[in-house]
């Protein structure tokens, strides 16, 4: 009765042993596409799904078309944190690359001899969770007792309202600057680095000054890590959650709130969860449309000459 | 003479400005330590003190006896130390995969590995905590682990490394009959062991200050990672200052000690998308 199954086996094995290293890649690699397919592409067409439709969470779902899609074109709280999420990605555009740069080119330079020690030291605030640094900030922006008004009243300056609706989103730009700075600082030295010294040589020899050299051999050079610094900035600019939420809940009046904070109120405290996947979706494709126009204007679908 | 006093004055302003900056960055760290000592009322004075008046350790006393800190520490390392193996482990193996085999599809496989990395993680946010409660893994470590711990990055970062190890090795093996995985296991795996230790590091960094999903996924309290439980402590209205600052310090200890035992594994891997770009 069991020699069938020896047989069984043997052909088994004879199989296994020739068709092993045509098999076994697609074994290796399986764990990755089977997760990938259930806990994101399944997600993100059923967020589509779940788009066209209203549902609290529980019962029957109702379809409603692209109902979600145009009460969320006039939905003046979507429209505000869209406006604050968009100040928030020019904010870092403007104050953390430019710094970052700057400290880079410095650390770079010549004129510094202890590197390490501003590398390392830019580069701590990135260790820290977002939940503990925005923590760390409201010991400077609290409105009475923070560090920042008790250092202006030292200086005779009245205190200024940080957390307030005028400039609570000033304040989440200051922890985003803090805590981004020291990775794009990294970002641009290793940029720096990967300059070949032979075009300043050449460029010195033929007279070129230090601001010559700079637009001329360190711009242009830096191109491919300023593609990457940039792309990296917006989407993490467009996900932008803890900070606002710890530091002022969102508010004061929906004031520093984005898009992420909005989605997470919709779907998760007020159960609308067709309308928070509508939301979802319009953030993708705003991430989807301007990281494509990054590419394109720096030339990334161009062909090589 | 006249260039060496210019240079000593670009000199003098590049060094002011990298300092400046760098005290910058460090004041909150600092205020943040000194009021971890604080009283309610000293923090509230008008008056700043870098060094506490009367400094003493109820902060740290009432975070372990009223907040139960070292079960929240303990939740936030088990699950980041089963997301760093589970994650090491399944990357290095895909990436051992798209490194050293030929098979059809591959290049498409790839691409839509690297495709995986644009989906944003809000838009699937609403859908997957939908699928995490059908498939009952919600409030546990099961539903926070698990969605996240293929990550397309850590494979795309191993397959590089991976195609550094010598194809007559893995050969020699087959020879002596060694199969496939063993191969991936014991040749391959112990050539790649630097660029593990940097991918170890950030996966743990990422899982440790992770927020969000666990933020959805852990109902109950005694479930609940650091992140998540500081946030819970943060009250606009009423909160004891000196106590969450405390949270704070001490959850941020472990990820500042890990860097200063392995700072080139962290600057190496938080570069590295920028150096492959």
């Amino acid at each position: 009765m069991s020699s069938p199954s020896i047989v069984e086996d043997r052909g088994l094995r004879a199989w296994w042993s020739r068709s092993e290293r045509k098999v076994v890649p697609y074994v290796f690699i399986s764990p990755f596409y089977f997760l990938f397919i259930v806990f994101s592409v399944g997600p993100l067409f059923y967020a589509l799904y779940l788009s066209l439709h209203r549902w609290p969470g529980t019962g029957p779902m109702r379809y409603v078309g692209l109902g979600n899609y145009t009460y969320l074109a006039g939905d003046p709280v979507f429209l505000k944190s869209l406006w604050n999420t968009v100040y928030y990605a020019i904010g870092a555009f403007l104050f953390i690359l430019p710094l970052a740069l700057v400290l880079a080119l410095l650390i770079n330079s010549t004129l510094i001899r202890i590197k390490s020690l501003f590398r390392i030291g830019y580069f701590l605030p990135i260790l820290t969770s977002t939940v503990a640094a925005t923590i760390m900030f409201l010991l400077i922006f609290n409105n009475e007792f923070g560090l920042i008004n008790q250092g202006l009243a030292s200086l005779g300056i009245p205190a200024l309202k940080w957390l307030d609706e005028e400039l609570v989103k000033i304040s989440v730009l200051a922890v985003v600057t803090w805590r981004y700075t020291g990775i794009n600082v990294l970002y641009f030295l290793t940029g720096l680095q990967s300059i070949p010294p032979e075009l300043y040589e050449a460029a010195q020899v033929d007279g070129a000054g230090t601001w010559a050299q700079f637009r001329y051999i360190t711009l242009p050079q830096l191109r491919p890590i300023a593609l990457f610094v940039g792309v990296v900035t917006m989407i993490g600019s467009f996900q932008l959650f803890a900070e606002p939420m710890l530091l002022a809940n969102g508010g004061p009046n929906d004031a520093s709130l984005t898009i992420a904070n909005y989605l997470y109120r919709m779907g998760f405290t007020n159960a609308k969860l067709g309308y928070g996947s509508a939301i979802g979706w319009v953030l993708a494709l705003i991430i989807f449309g301007l990281s494509f126009i990054q590419l394109y204007l720096f030339g990334a679908f161009r062909k090589e000459d | 003479m006249d260039n060496t006093q210019t240079r000593r004055a670009q000199r003098a302003i590049a060094y002011g400005f990298l300092f400046f900056t760098l005290i910058s960055m460090a004041t909150p760290f600092v205020w943040m330590l000194s009021n971890t000592f604080k009283e309610q009322s000293e923090i509230f004075e008008r008056r700043p003190t870098l060094i506490p008046e009367e400094p003493h350790l109820r902060n740290y006393v009432s975070l372990f006896v009223d907040f139960d800190f070292h079960k929240h520490f303990l939740n936030s390392a088990f699950i980041a130390v089963v997301h760093t193996f589970s994650h090491l482990f399944l990357a290095s193996l895909a990436g051992f995969a798209f490194a050293k085999y030929n098979f059809p599809l591959k290049n498409f496989l790839f691409l839509v590995l690297l495709g995986s990395m644009m989906v944003p993680l809000y838009t699937i946010f609403i859908p997957l905590f939908v699928l995490v409660i059908r498939l009952g893994l919600v409030n546990s470590y099961a539903g926070v682990i698990i969605p996240g711990v293929a990550g397309a990055f850590g494979i795309f970062f191993m397959k590089q490394s991976m195609e550094a190890v010598p194809g007559e090795l893995l050969d020699s093996a087959r020879i002596d009959g060694a199969s496939e995985f063993r191969i991936y296991w014991q040749i391959a795996l112990p050539l790649v062991r630097p660029s593990l230790a940097v991918l170890a590091v950030l996966a743990f960094m990422g899982s440790w200050n992770d927020f969000v999903w666990p933020l959805v996924v852990l109902r109950s309290r005694e479930l609940q990672t650091l992140p998540v439980v500081m946030a819970g402590m943060v009250n606009l209205y009423r909160m004891e200052y000196g106590v969450v600052m405390a949270a704070s310090l001490l959850s941020t200890l472990p990820i500042l000690l890990l860097f200063l035992a392995l700072q080139k594994q962290f600057v190496q891997g938080l570069t590295v998308g920028a150096v492959k770009s």
